[in-house]
């Protein structure tokens, strides 16, 4: 009996430490927040909290502000997910087929995932300036400044920019991994089996790196619903509001106009937006035929 | 026996320890101070306060302009806010509003005609915090380009139509070189940078009720108008690149702060520039007004030491203990009317146009609803420097928002 409570213990006291910190800051806060959202609550004046109802989840949807926040988000998810993917497993496929330097080429690629993104984004704002190193390049081609972060048009498509270079290295080499798991003998079967190499990827790889394919996109979808900190160092929701994500929109309700109760049910219908996106994304994609990917 | 001593004689020592101990903390007060100076500038002026009063200990923290804004309302949400905070001007007007901070009013009569500011920290004739540092800004003109484009560096642009004529001049330099830094890209900051223009045209935001927009005046109409000639010679980007843009000798004039002062000779050594008072209307019409923003000391409702708290403050504001933060740090200048005749001004002629600067320097208006004031005429300029609207269109649908909203219940 002994033996198995000190069994137990072990685990236990291994788990304990993680596992009160994600009570303490993540569940406590989840459900805080939940709670918070059927409320009218101002942090300046916490004695006038007062229960509103659902009302703080009807104005949202009611909000043009938000539909707009919600629209430019989706376009933010949309525009990034498949090049993001498209890329890192291409660079996933090239890696696996360098024989020399793959260690250097590997960190190389890794690299710009390394950094927080605050920094990433500093060092994006000054690529972007309108004077910038970006515009220098373009100058010495001939061309004329692009206004990189203060066009509505190209602020949002140079975020997203910004967004795939910081990330594909990270998911290619997930991809990597997996692809490294794949036999090679059954490589090397299909080759004697006449089959090229668009065909190997299609037909053996892929299904082999589908799990790891899955869990990229599922990952990434949750990421880019999430931007806040690029557009909070870059453009702060702007040029014209063309930048102006849901989480940011909803800093913004937070912490400029205090109205905590309405900026959670911002957060709990994004929670349960890309919940349902992530359900849906399991759904089919884990039916999917790998090569349909 | 007597090896282990006398256990009588270890509590009577414990308990004179225990009072020795407890006795100078019982005396001692201690004041949380939030504010956004470097600790390294701040603590040579705290470390005076110690000296001058012995019996209250400040606990300094340093704020970030990125984070402190939050870290504020989070503190006063979960019911611990700093005794003493150093509060932005345009974050201010929300605090009274809530009822956030102390009034102030009936313990600091002595101190109104000692520091200017006021307007900042006063709501409905009640003040609630004490100014303290205060900052403007001023136009950074790049002499080297003035006189390139034929104009006298010695005499930069006064009148709005001087400074439109040697921008357009200085663009048509070429090389990538643009005449103006307009802001653009932030829109929080644009009314900071329209403003002045319409206030030295006599324009203003609300009426003196503050119960009435007046912001689709004819004054203001007429700013934006001339504003906006201004865009085809102007490199339109956010402050600090514009900083950059002029460190490098790449706009002409550039409207910015005192930090600049000390940037410039260490980032730029060879360029040649000067600052002058913001342009004014025409040479008998107007003001060369600015944008005047403070930082104020508040007192919190919460603070179990709002004594002491004021006690930090009123020494914080004095002359001799706000010159030192403005001589370190270079961001904002004492409140306190004594500072202007401090012989560093006399080395620093430049730093001077500041502080003369601030004679007509404007603060936006002590409002409950300031935060939403001032999004939606950032919101409207936005359109007006995007082309989407006419400088008319975007003030008066700027007037039309910000009507509706003082009509609305707060």
């Amino acid at each position: 009996m002994s033996q198995r409570v000190g069994g137990w213990a072990v685990p236990i006291a291994g788990l304990l430490p993680w596992s009160l910190c994600f009570a303490v800051f993540g569940l406590v806060p989840l459900f805080t927040a939940f709670l918070l959202s059927f409320f009218d609550m101002n942090p300046l004046r916490p004695d006038l909290t007062h229960w509103v109802g659902v009302s703080n989840y009807t104005r949202a949807l009611g909000s043009p502000a938000f539909w707009h926040a919600l629209r430019t988000t989706a376009i933010f998810v949309v525009g990034t997910l498949p090049v993001t993917l498209t890329l890192a497993y291409v660079v996933a496929a090239l890696l696996s087929r360098v024989r020399r330097g793959q260690g250097f080429l590997r960190a190389a690629i890794f690299f710009p995932s390394i950094p927080a993104m605050v920094v990433t984004a500093i060092v994006f704002k000054s690529l972007y300036a309108e004077q910038g190193l970006l515009n220098g390049w373009l100058a010495a081609l001939g061309f004329g400044a692009v206004h990189w972060l203060q066009d509505p048009r190209l602020a949002l498509p140079s975020i997203m920019a910004m967004d795939v270079w910081g990330s594909v290295g990270y998911y290619a080499i997930l991809i990597l991994a997996s692809r490294k798991t794949l036999p090679l003998e059954q490589l090397e079967a299909a080759r004697l089996e006449g089959m090229g190499t668009l065909e190997i990827e299609r037909r053996i790889v892929m299904p082999h790196v589908k799990p790891v394919l899955l869990f990229v996109i599922l990952l990434n979808t949750i990421r880019s619903f999430q931007i806040f900190t690029e557009v909070f160092i870059l453009t702060r929701g702007g040029p014209l509001e063309s930048t102006l994500t849901l989480v940011y929109h909803l800093y913004e309700r937070a912490f400029y106009h205090f109205e905590m109760g309405y900026a959670c049910a911002i957060a709990y219908l994004l929670l349960f937006l890309v919940g349902l996106i992530l359900l849906v994304q399991k759904r089919v994609l884990g039916r999917a035929p790998a090569g349909a990917m | 026996m007597g090896s282990r001593g006398n256990p009588l004689l270890g509590v009577a020592l414990a308990a004179v320890l225990g009072f020795a101990g407890c006795a100078p903390h019982s005396s001692h007060r201690i004041v949380v101070f939030w504010q956004f100076s470097p600790l390294a500038a701040i603590q040579p002026v705290l470390d005076r306060f110690r000296s001058e009063h012995p019996d209250i200990d400040v606990k300094v923290e340093q704020l970030t302009w990125q984070s402190g804004r939050e870290k504020i309302v989070a503190a006063i949400a979960a019911g611990r806010p700093p005794d003493l905070a150093e509060l932005g001007s345009t974050f201010l007007p929300g605090l009274v509003a809530d009822s956030t901070l102390v009034d102030l009013t009936d313990s600091i009569p002595e101190l109104v005609g000692t520091l200017r500011g006021w307007p900042v920290a006063v709501y409905r004739g009640r003040a609630y915090a004490l100014p303290w540092m205060l900052g403007t800004r001023a136009m950074f003109v790049n002499t080297d380009l003035l006189a390139r484009a034929g104009l006298s560096p010695e005499r930069p642009p006064e009148t709005w139509a001087e400074f439109a004529q040697a921008a357009a001049r200085i663009d048509g330099l070429g090389q990538g070189v643009k005449g103006f830094g307009m802001n653009s890209g932030e829109r929080e900051v644009l009314f900071k940078k329209f403003m002045p223009f319409a206030w030295g045209n006599g324009g203003s935001i609300l009426d003196s009720s503050m119960t009435r927009s007046v912001v689709a005046s004819p004054q203001n109409i007429e700013a934006l108008r001339w504003y906006l000639t201004l865009k085809p010679h102007s490199l339109l980007d956010r402050q600090e690149m514009l900083d950059e843009a002029f460190t490098r000798g790449r706009v002409g004039f550039a409207i910015s702060g005192p930090w600049m002062l000390r940037k410039l000779p260490e980032s730029a050594p060879t360029l040649h520039f000067t600052v002058t008072l913001m342009p004014r209307p025409a040479a008998n019409r107007g003001l060369p007004a600015s944008f005047a923003g403070a930082e104020a000391l508040g007192i919190f409702r919460g603070s179990k030491e709002k004594a002491a708290a004021l006690t930090l403050a009123r020494f914080l504001v004095r002359e001799e203990n706000a010159m030192p933060l403005y001589v370190a740090t270079g961001n904002a200048f004492p409140a306190a009317y004594a500072a202007e005749q401090d012989t560093y001004f006399v080395s620093h002629p430049l730093d001077k146009v500041f502080v003369r600067q601030l004679l007509t320097a404007v603060a936006p208006p002590v409002h409950p609803r300031w935060v939403e004031i001032e999004e939606i005429l950032n919101a409207e300029l936005e359109e007006a420097i995007y082309g989407k609207k006419s400088a008319e269109e975007a003030l008066r649908s700027a007037d039309k928002k910000i009507q509706a909203l003082l009509g609305a219940p707060s």
